[in-house]
């Protein structure tokens, strides 16, 4: 018996295409209601200005599948879906801050404010999954958002983005759309032509 | 555009421009301004193998995805396109049958550039000459090439030249009229092609009619209200017919005594604002100093208007709070001339009201009601918006708009799954329809026209020549399109002049009933009710409009042929004496202008040492009195800054991050915070136009009435900006101005 396939979400940016107009930030934003000074997405810009070396690129948790913050975690507050969305359990996280340091890419989020300053409850990209409360509850969008994906919805910073430049979904979709552009790149474009 | 081939609009459309081979985009930022437009221009990059060309002073975001940069100086535009067309005409690759067919008056463009050697345009425009050369070969050997500018073209003294030599490049090459070519100018934020189209303007009626007696006679019968009466409500018919004050001078007209004789000897009295952002014209303290003095200032907008607080009157200043967006229903026009039809999503909140009700309750106590709502011709039992856009339809006929009644408009819009993107051609219930039905839609049968001036196509399928606008002949030159030129299926083979009573026989070859002569006696294409004129031209195959050719000579204009002009405050003192502004203006929209008197009262440069370049930013609109009231968009660009090479912020002992006292060369300064950036060159500063609320270092969050004020504010870079006006529009110049800065 052949073991039933699940889909492994990821994300993708091409730097060819990232524009860093920050619309997947701001929509992120709005539709997770996060705090000021808290990013589940951010986007990065390198040589700014300097002529034919600016690049940018949006990031948020990449949602690896040998996630170092589920590893360094000491109270175990990570969970991986069987989709590969790592999500976490704001309950038990005690905002020791080791996600952090563990994380390559600078993902995990603390609030700014309240009694320990830059510590306190982890805060990161769900991939618009929500989280262990129930799903779409009004619990589980005040600790973690919306939860998109239950609802068969693109996260919203993808959905928003302007250029198309940010992808995500299963992991062999994504692929396969950047197969499509690969292959296409330069093909020229099959449109219809005017009239009839 | 308009005074070169008919029409002042972009040519083609967002999707078409992934039709294009390479695409030059000159004086506009869409990474940052038009996101969405840079996902077309990217495709076409990436799957079309265009070449992007980006020709810009400041190193934008658009720029960083540019396969060739070209950094010019502010102001040397057309220097740099005269370079161009030079180099096209030596070179041969300018598309011959197209000048010689649809085209008048090249031959002085072809003497004008002699002048423009590369060396020379490399002195001019700071370029370095073989960047001018492989920007020239990438663009003129590639088909199509389409051509994108922006506010970095238009706010010049020059602007209006500017846009016409870009429009003579693309008639050069024989870019007009394709798929993948055109002038796709895009425009500054929603629904300003709607604006436009609607007349919101200081010189025309709607739909461009001009301000004649014949236009004011054709709107009073398209209005159902007397002449006689409409005559009445103005001081005199000459001051009927005169233009009126643009928003870029009202301020004269309020503060200088010696302007009234232009107003009918009357200064200006009362300002009514709606959803005008009045602080991002240049010499933004003029506009302080007039709403100061005016008797009477209103403003109606969902946010509170930053204007509102700049001024410090404490009186007769009323805010009147108006619906947002999503709070009302009706047509947006976008930069593609397509219409949407946009639905209510919410009742208006708090007091908030629609623009309409708060303008029919204006109109109520002013007595003019029943005048101001009879052309929609159901009295008092209309349905807004409906009624209202079929008014649109049928009264603005120069650009087509017969076609795009609230119902086919409203279809549009619930079946756009139904649209290709690209093409914008429907299918099924929509089937032989473009979306959103691009102007000129001829009638209710009319498909609407995704390119313009496209002569490939039948006119029922979107096809026209260039307009016959400026007669048929001059000096004895024929000004028609040239024989075996005319859009596929026309009855005539060449050009032809605009469609009248007269003519429709003649040319359409349908002879009319006695009752059709009767009903269309003395009329022509723009203003017949009864629909002959254009429904016989069509069945001809011809544009009700004519068939002429594009003409490069604007008889009337102070530059009849565009003429590369230093601006009024030169970084290029030297260059003055031989590219000097054109003569001071009397009466430029009621105000007199000056322009060589201003560029040559001073050594500007000697004083004011730094270049402005001025621009957007991405998260913020206009002067961001909707965006800075978001506190996401805030968190993002919350601060007015100015960027500086670290070359000259090290000469001017300037540290990242430190603040800087910015003086412009009129009385204004401001105190922003200085950021450290090799966007700009080592002689200029950037300066971003979205911010408000900080006047020369003093705060103004006082003034808002609580709870409404922004999250984010700053100083107004207009407060630096120099004086400069378009020499024909009177458009600001915010782009060409000469700063001094220091430490604070």
């Amino acid at each position: 018996m052949s073991k039933p396939e699940y889909a492994r979400m990821k994300f993708y940016c091409d730097e060819d295409l990232c524009i860093d107009c920050n619309g997947c930030v701001v929509a992120c934003k709005e539709a997770h209601e996060v705090p000021v000074g808290v990013n589940r997405r951010k986007v990065v810009t390198i040589n700014e200005g300097i002529v034919g070396k600016e690049i940018s690129i949006s990031m948020a948790c990449m949602h690896c599948s040998d996630a170092p913050c589920q590893q360094v975690c000491p109270v175990d507050c990570f969970y991986i879906r069987v989709d590969g969305i790592v999500l976490h359990d704001k309950d038990k996280c005690i905002g020791c801050g080791y996600c952090l340091f563990a994380c390559p890419f600078g993902a995990p989020q603390f609030p700014q404010d309240g009694a320990f300053g830059t510590k306190g409850k982890m805060d990161k990209c769900t991939m618009c999954a929500g989280g262990p409360e129930e799903t779409n509850s009004p619990a589980e969008f005040d600790k973690y958002g919306q939860n998109r994906i239950a609802e068969g919805k693109v996260p919203m910073c993808a959905s928003m983005c302007s250029t198309k430049a940010l992808l995500v979904g299963d992991s062999t979709e994504v692929a396969a759309i950047k197969t499509y552009r690969s292959v296409a790149h330069g093909k020229g474009i099959s449109t219809q032509s005017y009239g009839w | 555009m308009a005074n070169t081939w008919g029409y002042g609009a972009m040519t083609n459309h967002l999707g078409d421009m992934q039709n294009s081979k390479a695409i030059i985009i000159f004086g506009a930022n869409p990474a940052a301004n038009h996101p969405i437009a840079m996902q077309h221009i990217l495709k076409s990059k990436e799957q079309n193998g265009a070449k992007i060309i980006v020709i810009d002073p400041r190193y934008t975001k658009t720029a960083a995805k540019s396969d060739i940069y070209c950094r010019i100086r502010t102001g040397t535009d057309i220097a740099f396109m005269y370079g161009m067309i030079r180099l096209i005409r030596d070179n041969k690759w300018f598309d011959k049958s197209f000048i010689n067919d649809r085209v008048y008056g090249m031959e002085e463009i072809f003497k004008e550039c002699e002048e423009y050697t590369p060396e020379h345009v490399e002195d001019i425009t700071g370029c370095p000459k073989e960047l001018l050369i492989q920007a020239t070969t990438a663009f003129a050997t590639a088909e199509p090439g389409c051509l994108i500018w922006n506010q970095g073209w238009t706010q010049h003294t020059v602007g209006s030249s500017n846009t016409r030599l870009g429009s003579i490049l693309q008639l050069v090459l024989g870019n007009m009229g394709k798929p993948g070519g055109g002038t796709n100018i895009l425009r500054g934020h929603d629904n300003v092609q709607g604006s436009t189209d609607m007349g919101c303007l200081a010189d025309t009626l709607p739909g461009y009619y001009g301000l004649a007696e014949g236009s004011w006679k054709y709107f009073a019968s398209q209005w159902k209200v007397d002449y006689d009466w409409l005559k009445g409500r103005f001081k005199s018919k000459k001051m009927m017919e005169e233009k009126g004050f643009s928003l870029s001078l009202w301020m004269n007209g309020v503060l200088d005594e010696a302007n009234a004789k232009n107003n009918a000897d009357t200064p200006l009295k009362a300002l009514v604002c709606i959803g005008n952002g009045i602080s991002t014209i240049t010499q933004v303290q003029k506009v302080k100093e007039a709403l100061d003095k005016l008797d009477l200032v209103v403003f109606i907008d969902p946010y509170v208007n930053d204007a509102a607080v700049i001024t410090t009157r404490d009186n007769n200043l009323y805010l009147l709070p108006a619906a947002s967006q999503v709070e009302c229903s009706g047509t947006v026009v976008n930069t593609g001339r397509s219409a949407q039809w946009r639905s209510k999503v919410v009742e208006p909140l708090y007091e908030a009201r629609p623009d309409e009700e708060i303008l029919f309750d204006f109109a109520k106590r002013m007595g003019f009601y029943d005048e101001f709502t009879a052309g929609m011709g159901k009295g008092k039992d209309f349905t807004w918006p409906e009624d209202a856009t079929d008014e649109i339809a049928r009264t603005l006929k120069t650009i087509g708009m017969q076609g795009r009644t609230a119902a086919r408009l409203k279809k549009h819009t619930e079946n756009w799954h139904l649209f290709d993107t690209t093409s914008l051609k429907g299918r099924g219930a929509v089937t032989k329809e473009y979306y959103g039905l691009p102007w000129p839609c001829w009638d209710e049968t009319h498909p609407g026209s995704p390119v313009l001036y496209n002569v490939n196509l039948p006119v029922s399928q979107g096809g026209m020549g260039f307009r016959t606008r400026f007669g048929t002949e001059r000096n004895g030159v024929s000004l028609l399109a040239a024989d075996g030129v005319a859009p596929v299926g026309s009855r005539i083979k060449g050009g032809y002049d605009e469609i009248t009573s007269v003519n429709i026989e003649e040319l359409s070859g349908i002879k009319l009933s006695d009752e059709e002569k009767k009903l269309v006696e003395g009329k022509n294409w723009k203003n017949d009710d009864s629909g002959i004129l254009v429904r016989n031209a069509l069945k001809a195959g011809l544009a009700p409009y004519g068939n002429a050719r594009a003409r490069t000579i604007v008889w009337g204009f102070r530059d009849e042929i565009p003429k590369h002009r230093e601006p009024l405050h030169s970084f290029r003192h030297d260059l003055i004496k031989r590219y000097p502004a054109v003569a001071d203006i009397e009466n430029h929209y009621r105000t007199t202008v000056r322009y060589v008197t201003e560029q040559t009262a001073k050594n500007w440069v000697a004083d004011y040492p730094i270049n402005i370049v001025s621009g957007r930013v991405v998260e913020h609109m206009g002067t961001g009195t909707e965006t800075r009231a978001s506190k996401y968009l805030a968190e993002l660009s919350g601060e007015m800054y100015g960027e500086l090479h670290p070359e000259l912020a090290a000469k001017l002992g300037i540290k990242d991050g430190e603040m800087m006292w910015v003086y412009g060369t009129g009385e204004g300064k401001i105190k922003i915070k200085c950021k450290y950036s090799y966007r700009v060159d080592e002689n200029s500063v950037f300066l971003p136009q979205n911010f408000s609320g900080v006047w020369s270092g003093e705060s103004l969050e006082n003034r808002y009435p609580e709870g409404t004020s922004p999250h984010s504010f700053g100083e107004n870079s207009t407060q630096v900006t120099s004086y400069g006006y378009d020499q024909q529009t009177s458009c600001p110049e915010t782009k060409c101005s000469l700063v001094r800065i220091e430490r604070a």
